[in-house]
């Protein structure tokens, strides 16, 4: 039977919570138009502290996806994790009321910090009323598996199930992990990451990052491979995919979106930048080999961007080194200097972003550059219009790892 | 000495407050042999309520309490205790 083709993963379905975009399709038309939301944070607890720009989303009632119960027991990054899986299921076609297979179909989400507006108010009631005062729920609420779980039990989905804690980068880890599953045996992961960074105590975690940006102009607080680079901007919100088995998919009639080709993971320490040239451009390699993907066959990067000149240095010379030739053809985007980083929720927003851009012919802009310092063919200002057949997605946390996926467009049979 | 008992309004309220759960009182009251289970609510959400209740009344309610099958159950045994201190 070794005439059996292999088993490959697609995308079948994709959610999105974002600070430009309340669905996935809201959010490729900002991320296509290259429309900067970047603003003054406006959270309850968060006006005096030196972090004064992000991508916060908005306008955003949880309420209308998800069922009360599972919001009193969850923080705002679960929330928007269980309705960003609530739109992929959905745009999948996957599950409405309750899967046939649940067993088939697992969940896996990447987490970088869990609930912490959830976790500072119980920790708030213990050290302000006593140990009493704490809710039972901040057992559950507060741990990077929280949305994994959540997501699992609302939806009844009981196939492999787990949470990737490996940084920013992480949002590619576990749609790897996902693919990888799907390979072996899963029917169907609903896979990505949502992020909730927003809140004091989550905000004051974070300005200790020498890499954030403390600019207070939304409209020059991140700007990443230019001159005036000076750090990047947090944002929340994030996305889930419905990463499937692709001859299940094709049997129940449902659009193959994208093929997800290849994933490569390094790490090289937290804030070396400079080391991060050659982590970044190991895991490119390594995910341009799994994909069986020549280096001229990458029609599109969506890059990390981290707004830091060493970081955006090491990031075009890791291009550079990887695609050889290429790099300087090859357009290269990054629309999160548009919405901010959702840390882990970042990488797996810019797969979306991949996914939308192959299927609509169209490279975005990255938003608020307009004159880089680095060699890359860096789309700016306007979408340019192109034939995409293969996307290079790359990403890199503050604590070190780097990740690279390679997508292919879902109409493109096997090579 | 203590004068208030639970009600099934008041459980209700607390249901709503704790965990999300959307019970009208009525309901409770027709059927309090209804499992909470079947009602949604799990059993972090009772915890949540015997806290609720231990730190309103300042009293500490039996372990039992948390392991109440159901409103009928759990309204009756808090009562108990209100009103006898065990």
């Amino acid at each position: 039977m070794s005439t059996e083709r292999p088993r490959r993963a697609v995308v079948t379905g994709i959610g999105v919570i974002a600070p430009n975009g309340l669905r996935a399709d809201a959010y490729w038309k900002s991320v296509r138009e290259g429309l900067g939301v970047l603003d003054r944070i406006t959270r309850e607890g968060c006006e005096d502290l030196p972090l004064k720009v992000a991508g916060e989303v908005r306008g955003f009632d949880p309420s209308d996806l998800i069922e009360e119960p599972f919001l009193v027991q969850t923080d705002r990054f679960s929330h928007y994790a269980m309705a960003a899986a609530q739109l992929a299921l959905d745009d999948a076609g996957l599950v409405h009321d309750g899967p046939e297979e649940p067993f088939s179909i697992g969940v896996v989400t990447a987490a970088g910090s869990g609930g912490g507006e959830f976790g500072q108010r119980e920790l708030q009631k213990l050290w302000g009323q006593g140990s009493k005062f704490v809710g039972p729920y901040q057992s559950i609420a507060w741990f990077y598996a929280a949305s994994t779980g959540q997501i699992s039990i609302r939806s009844g989905l009981k196939g492999p199930c787990g949470v990737v804690a490996s940084d920013e980068a992480g949002g590619l880890d576990a749609i790897a992990h996902a693919a990888r599953g799907v390979r072996r045996g899963t029917g169907a992961v609903l896979v990505g990451a949502a992020e909730a960074p927003l809140a004091p105590y989550s905000m004051v975690c974070q300005l200790g990052y020498p890499e954030l940006s403390t600019v207070e102009d939304p409209d020059r607080a991140y700007r990443p491979f230019t001159s005036a680079a000076c750090g990047f901007v947090p944002a929340e919100g994030g996305a889930m995919l419905v990463v499937e088995e692709e001859s299940r998919a094709r049997d129940r009639g449902a659009a193959v979106r994208a093929v997800v080709a290849g994933h490569g993971a390094t790490f090289t320490g937290a804030s070396r930048w400079e080391e991060s040239r050659e982590g970044l451009a190991r895991a490119i390699r390594v995910a341009l080999d799994e994909a069986g993907c020549a280096p001229e066959e990458v029609d599109v990067v969506f890059a990390d961007a981290l707004g830091v000149p060493e970081a955006d240095r090491a990031e075009a010379l890791a291009i550079a080194d990887a695609l050889g030739a290429h790099a300087t053809r090859v357009a290269v985007t990054a629309p999160k200097a548009g919405i901010g980083r959702a840390y882990c929720g970042a990488p797996v927003l810019d797969t979306a972003a991949a996914v939308f851009a192959m299927e609509h012919g169209v490279v975005p802009p990255t938003p608020n550059v307009f004159d880089i310092c680095h060699d890359l063919d860096l789309v700016m200002s306007r979408a340019r219009p192109a034939e995409l057949r293969t996307a290079l997605v790359l990403s890199r946390g503050l604590m070190g790892s780097n990740a690279a996926l390679v997508v292919r467009r879902g109409d493109e049979s096997a090579r | 000495m203590i004068t208030t008992a639970l009600t099934f309004d008041e459980l209700s309220t607390l249901m709503k407050q704790a965990a999300g759960v959307t019970v009208d009182a009525r309901e409770l009251e027709k059927a309090p042999d209804a499992p909470f289970t079947t009602l949604g609510l799990d059993s972090l959400g009772l915890l949540g309520i015997v806290g609720e209740l231990e730190n309103r009344y300042g009293v500490a309610l039996p372990t039992d309490a948390e392991r109440c099958k159901t409103p009928g159950e759990f309204v009756d045994l808090v009562n108990h205790t209100l009103r006898t201190g065990v």
